[in-house]
C-alpha cells in the first residue's frame, strides 16, 4: 500500500501540485481524474522518482520513502503504463521484453524470458504469443505487452509489492479494444496489483474503479467510491458553478456581420472522419469559444478555417487571411533564429515601410518593432535580438502583438495562454477582449476552461469531431464539462423554449434522463 | 550584438575547423618523413606561387564558387539538392552540343549569351526533374537527386559517345568546340576566363537578393520554419520550385562555364565539381561571401596538392582527403556550438 501526503510542487511561480494526499491499495484500482493540466502527470512523476515534490511525504506499508530515480520507484514495485507505447514494431514479443529488461550484455535466453512472459500472461488469463511480431498484433495487444513488460520490470527489480499506473491507457484504443481492456486492468487488481487508473473519460471510471480521486488546478478536491454520479464527478473535475459570476448574455447584435460562417462541415481524412457536421458562426463583436478535450478534432477545425485543409463536405466562408494564433507559437508562429523585428514583420514585410519593389527597408523593421514591443510589453534586449533569446510569455505576447497589428477584423487563438504564466496569460486574454470590444470577430479554441468561460460571449463544445451548443452562458459548467467527456448525451435541446429561468437557477439539460 | 557574435562564430568555426584538419594533415606527412614547412611552402607554392600558379587556383575556384552557391541556395530554403553534379554535367553537355553538332550562325558574343543561358536553364530543368516527383509522387528530393546524378552521368556518357562523339577518334570524348562559342581569357597564358569573374558577379547579387529583397526573406523563413510560413501566407511551394530552378541553372551554368572556358570539351571521365560544391557551401556556412572565400581556398587547396604531388610525390588526392576532412570538421564545430546555443533554452521551458 502506498500513501502520499501533503504532497506539493511549484514549478517557478506557478503551484503545480498543493498538499496533495492519495493512498493506493493492493488490489484495487484508483482512478485519478482530472483535465489537462490539472496536475496528473507532476503527480505521478513524483510518484514514480523523476520529480522530487518541495513538500509532503510517500510512504509504503508504514515506512517513509525516498524516491529520486525511476529505478529506485521500480525497486519499491511502482511500474507505469504510458499513453504512447515504447515498443519496436519489426521486434517479437519476446524481443521487446528484452530489449526493455536485459540490462547487461551476454546470452540471450529467449526461452526463459518467454516462460516468464507467459506466466504473468495467464494469471491475468491474457493469450500472448510470444514470438509473434509485434508490428502485427492489434493495438489492445501491444497495449497488453506494453503492461506484461511493466509487471516483468517489477518481478526483475525484486519486488513482491506490485503498483501499476496507467496513463490514459484508453486514449489510443478503439471502442472494442476498451472493452477487452476494461475486464483486463480488474485482473491485473484480482492478480494482487494495485492499479492507478488515469483518465478524463467518466464512464470508464465507473466502469473499471473501485475508487476515485480528482484533481483540479493541483488540489485533490475529492476522495470516494467510483459509484459517484458522472455528474457530480464532471462538475468536481472543471470547477463549481458558482465561482463564475454570470456573463451578459451575447452582447453581438444578431444583426452583426458574420465573419466565419461554416455549414455541415466533414472532414475525412485516410477515410478517417475527423469533424462531422460542423456548423459555427462568428460574428463581428463576440468571442465564440471552443471547449473541448484536447485532440477531439481542434487542429483539423483550425486547418479548414485557415484554408489549408479543404473540407470534404459543407460550406465555409472565412476571410484570408485571419489573424491567427495557434498552439504551438514555436513551431508555426516564430522563426527561432531570425530576429524579433524580423518575426514582427512577417505578416507585413511585402508592403511600404517594410519594402519598396521588393526590397527590403531594414529601418522600417526596428522602428515598427519598437513600436510594437512598447505598446505590447514585449520584453526583448533590442529589436535584433534573436526571437530564441525571449522567454516564452514574451514570445507569445509578440506572436498576439504581430496578429493584432493593424485591427484584424477576424482572430483565431489556440490554447493561447499555454505555458504563460498568470500575468502573461491575463494580459493575452484582455488583449482578446479588447480586440473584440472594437469589433473584431474571435473564434476561442482553447483547453483551459476556466479561462475560456471567462472571455467567451458563446460557448460550444467540440466532442470526437461533432460541435454542439452548450447553451452558455444560460447553463452551468458541469454541463460543459460533461458534453467535453462525452459522458452523457445532451437531451433533445433544439424543441425546447427558451429557458427564462436559466440565469437565476441554471438548469442541467439532460440531467434527468 | 549578436548578429555580430553569429556571423563571427560561423567565421571562427571555419577557421577552426580549417585550422584543426591542416594541423591532422601535417602529423600525418610528418609520420610519412615530410617535413610540415616543406609541405606548407611547396603546397603554397603550387598554388600560388606565380602569377600562373595563382591564375591557375582562381580558374579551378570557378566552378567551385558556383556549384557551392547552387547548394547554398537550395539549402538555405532547406531543399536538398544534393543534385549540382548531374546539373553539372547536363548543363556541359548541352554547352558543347551547341558548340560543336548545333553550331547556330550568328554574331559570336550574342549566341555565346544564349547558349550559356540555354545551359543554365537545362540544368535547372533538370533540377525541377526531382521538385516534379516530390511533388506528385511524393519522392524525398535528397534521394532523387541523388538518383539523377547516375541518370545524368549514364545520358551524358551515351551522348559523348553517341551523337557527339569526335569522329576523329576512338577514345570517348566529343569534338573541340568552335572558337566563337569559348569564352574570352582574362590572363593572357592562362585558362582564367570570363566564366570565373561572372561567379563572382553572381556570388555577390546572389548575396544581396537573399539580404535585401522580401524574396530573400521569404526563402530564409522557408528554410528555417516552412509551418509557419505556410501560416503567415508565404508562398512556400512557390519558393521551394524557385530556389531549386536557381540551384539547378548555377550548376548547369558552372557546367557550361567550365567546357567553355577551360576543356572546350567533354570527356568520359568524371569531374565531380557538383559533389565538391555541397564541401564549398559547408565551408563557407552556406552564406554568398563566405562560399566565395571557400572556394578560392578549395581551388588553392586543389592546385597546391597538384604540387605537391609534383615535388615530393605525394599523391593529389590529398586534397580530396583535406576537402573531406574539412567538411566533417565544419559539421561537428557546427553542431556543437549549436548544441550550446539550444541549452539555456531547453532549461528556460
Amino acid at each position: 500500500m502506498f500513501s502520499l501526503s501533503g504532497i506539493s510542487k511549484r514549478f517557478g511561480a506557478v503551484t503545480a501540485l498543493a498538499e496533495v494526499s492519495l493512498t493506493i491499495t493492493t488490489g484495487r484500482v484508483h482512478g485519478l481524474l482530472g483535465e489537462n493540466g490539472a496536475g496528473k502527470s507532476t503527480l505521478m512523476n513524483i510518484l514514480f522518482g523523476l520529480l522530487q515534490p518541495d513538500a509532503g511525504s510517500i510512504t509504503s506499508g508504514g515506512t517513509a520513502l525516498r524516491l529520486r530515480s525511476p529505478a529506485e520507484a521500480l525497486r519499491h514495485g511502482l511500474g507505469m503504463v504510458h499513453q504512447h507505447f515504447a515498443l519496436v514494431p519489426t521486434l517479437s514479443v519476446v524481443d521487446n521484453v528484452v530489449l526493455a529488461l536485459q540490462s547487461s550484455l551476454g546470452r540471450v535466453d529467449r526461452a526463459a524470458w518467454s516462460a516468464r512472459l507467459r506466466q504473468r500472461a495467464d494469471a491475468l488469463r491474457w493469450d500472448i504469443d510470444p514470438a509473434a511480431l509485434v508490428g502485427s498484433l492489434a493495438t489492445g495487444q501491444q497495449q497488453r505487452v506494453e503492461i506484461l513488460k511493466a509487471l516483468l520490470a517489477i518481478d526483475q527489480a525484486g519486488s513482491a509489492q506490485r503498483t501499476l499506473i496507467l496513463d490514459e491507457p484508453t486514449a489510443v484504443l478503439t471502442p472494442p479494444e476498451v472493452d477487452e481492456l476494461l475486464p483486463s486492468v480488474r485482473a491485473l487488481a484480482a492478480d494482487g496489483v494495485a492499479v492507478v487508473y488515469i483518465s478524463h473519460k467518466l464512464a470508464e471510471i465507473a466502469r473499471v474503479c473501485d475508487e476515485v480521486s480528482v484533481l483540479r488546478r493541483g488540489r485533490m478536491v475529492h476522495h470516494g467510491p467510483a459509484s459517484e454520479t458522472q455528474e457530480r464527478l464532471a462538475e468536481l473535475m472543471v470547477g463549481s458553478p458558482v465561482s463564475h459570476p454570470a456573463r451578459p448574455a451575447c452582447p453581438a447584435p444578431l444583426t452583426a456581420a458574420v465573419r466565419i460562417a461554416a455549414r455541415d462541415i466533414a472532414i475525412r481524412i485516410d477515410g478517417r472522419t475527423v469533424l462531422q457536421d460542423v456548423t459555427l458562426e462568428v460574428r463581428a463583436g463576440e468571442i465564440v469559444g471552443i471547449a473541448g478535450v484536447e485532440g477531439n478534432g481542434q487542429v483539423p477545425l483550425v486547418q479548414a478555417l485557415l484554408g489549408l485543409l479543404p473540407p470534404t463536405s459543407g460550406t465555409l466562408t472565412a476571410p484570408s487571411p485571419i489573424a491567427v494564433i495557434p498552439d504551438d507559437r514555436q513551431r508555426e508562429a516564430l522563426v527561432m533564429p531570425l530576429s524579433v523585428a524580423q518575426n514582427l514583420a512577417l505578416r507585413r514585410y511585402r508592403g511600404s515601410p517594410f519594402s519598396h519593389h521588393g526590397w527590403l527597408s531594414p529601418a522600417a523593421w526596428s522602428t515598427h518593432a519598437r513600436a510594437l514591443m512598447s505598446a505590447s510589453d514585449v520584453r526583448a534586449p533590442s529589436p535584433g535580438a534573436a526571437m530564441a533569446t525571449l522567454s516564452g510569455g514574451n514570445q507569445q505576447k509578440a506572436v498576439v502583438a504581430r496578429e493584432l497589428d493593424g485591427d484584424p477584423p477576424v482572430i483565431i487563438a489556440v490554447n493561447p495562454t499555454r505555458g504563460l504564466d498568470v500575468g502573461a496569460a491575463s494580459a493575452v486574454l484582455e488583449r482578446l477582449v479588447a480586440a473584440r470590444d472594437r469589433g473584431a470577430a474571435v473564434l476561442l479554441i482553447h483547453s483551459d476552461l476556466d479561462e475560456l468561460l471567462a472571455v467567451s460571449d458563446r460557448v460550444l463544445v467540440l466532442h470526437r469531431g461533432s460541435l454542439a451548443d452548450s447553451g452558455w452562458p444560460t447553463c452551468d459548467r458541469a454541463a460543459i464539462g460533461r458534453l467535453m467527456l462525452g459522458g452523457l448525451p445532451l437531451g433533445p435541446r433544439a424543441a425546447d423554449p427558451p429557458d427564462v429561468d436559466g440565469l437565476q437557477s441554471p438548469s442541467i439539460p439532460g440531467a434527468t434522463s | 550584438m549578436s548578429r555580430w557574435l553569429a556571423a563571427s562564430s560561423g567565421i571562427l568555426i571555419a577557421v577552426g575547423a580549417i585550422s584543426a584538419v591542416i594541423l591532422v594533415v601535417l602529423i600525418g606527412l610528418a609520420l610519412l618523413g615530410h617535413a610540415p614547412t616543406t609541405v606548407l611552402t611547396t603546397w603554397f607554392h603550387g598554388a600560388a606561387g606565380s602569377w600562373t600558379r595563382l591564375a591557375l587556383s582562381v580558374q579551378e575556384a570557378g566552378p567551385l564558387l558556383l556549384t557551392g552557391l547552387a547548394a547554398a541556395v537550395a539549402f538555405r530554403c532547406g531543399v536538398w539538392n544534393i543534385g549540382a553534379e548531374g546539373q553539372f554535367l547536363i548543363g556541359a553537355v548541352t554547352m558543347v552540343a551547341f558548340g560543336t553538332v548545333l553550331l547556330i550562325p550568328g554574331p559570336g558574343w550574342l549566341i555565346l549569351s544564349i547558349v550559356l543561358i540555354l545551359s543554365a536553364f537545362s540544368g535547372a530543368a533538370w533540377a525541377l526533374l526531382a521538385t516534379g516527383l516530390e511533388r506528385w509522387r511524393g519522392v524525398p528530393v535528397v534521394l532523387s537527386t541523388i538518383l539523377l546524378n547516375f541518370i545524368a552521368v549514364a545520358v551524358v556518357g551515351m551522348l559523348v559517345q553517341g551523337p557527339l562523339h569526335d569522329p576523329t577518334t576512338t577514345a570517348p570524348q566529343t569534338a573541340l568546340m568552335a572558337e566563337q562559342m569559348r569564352l574570352p581569357v582574362l590572363v593572357e597564358g592562362t585558362r582564367l576566363h570570363l566564366g570565373v569573374l561572372l561567379a563572382a558577379i553572381i556570388a555577390v547579387a546572389l548575396w544581396l537578393v537573399l539580404k535585401r529583397t522580401t524574396i530573400g526573406f521569404e526563402v530564409q523563413v522557408v528554410g528555417l520554419n516552412p509551418d509557419a510560413a505556410r501560416l503567415m501566407g508565404m508562398p512556400v511551394g512557390a519558393r521551394q520550385v524557385l530556389v531549386m530552378a536557381v540551384s539547378g541553372g548555377l550548376a548547369g551554368f558552372a557546367g557550361a562555364a567550365h567546357v567553355a572556358g577551360v576543356t572546350g570539351m567533354l570527356s568520359g571521365s568524371p569531374v565531380s565539381y557538383g559533389y565538391a560544391g555541397i564541401a564549398v557551401a559547408m565551408l563557407g556556412r552556406l552564406h554568398p561571401l563566405g562560399i566565395l572565400v571557400a572556394a578560392l581556398f578549395l581551388g588553392m587547396l586543389s592546385t597546391g596538392a597538384s604540387g605537391l604531388e609534383r615535388r615530393l610525390g605525394i599523391p593529389h588526392d590529398l586534397g580530396d582527403v583535406v576537402q573531406g576532412l574539412l567538411v566533417l570538421a565544419v559539421l561537428v564545430g557546427g553542431g556543437i556550438t549549436a548544441r550550446r546555443a539550444l541549452r539555456p533554452q531547453a532549461e528556460s521551458t
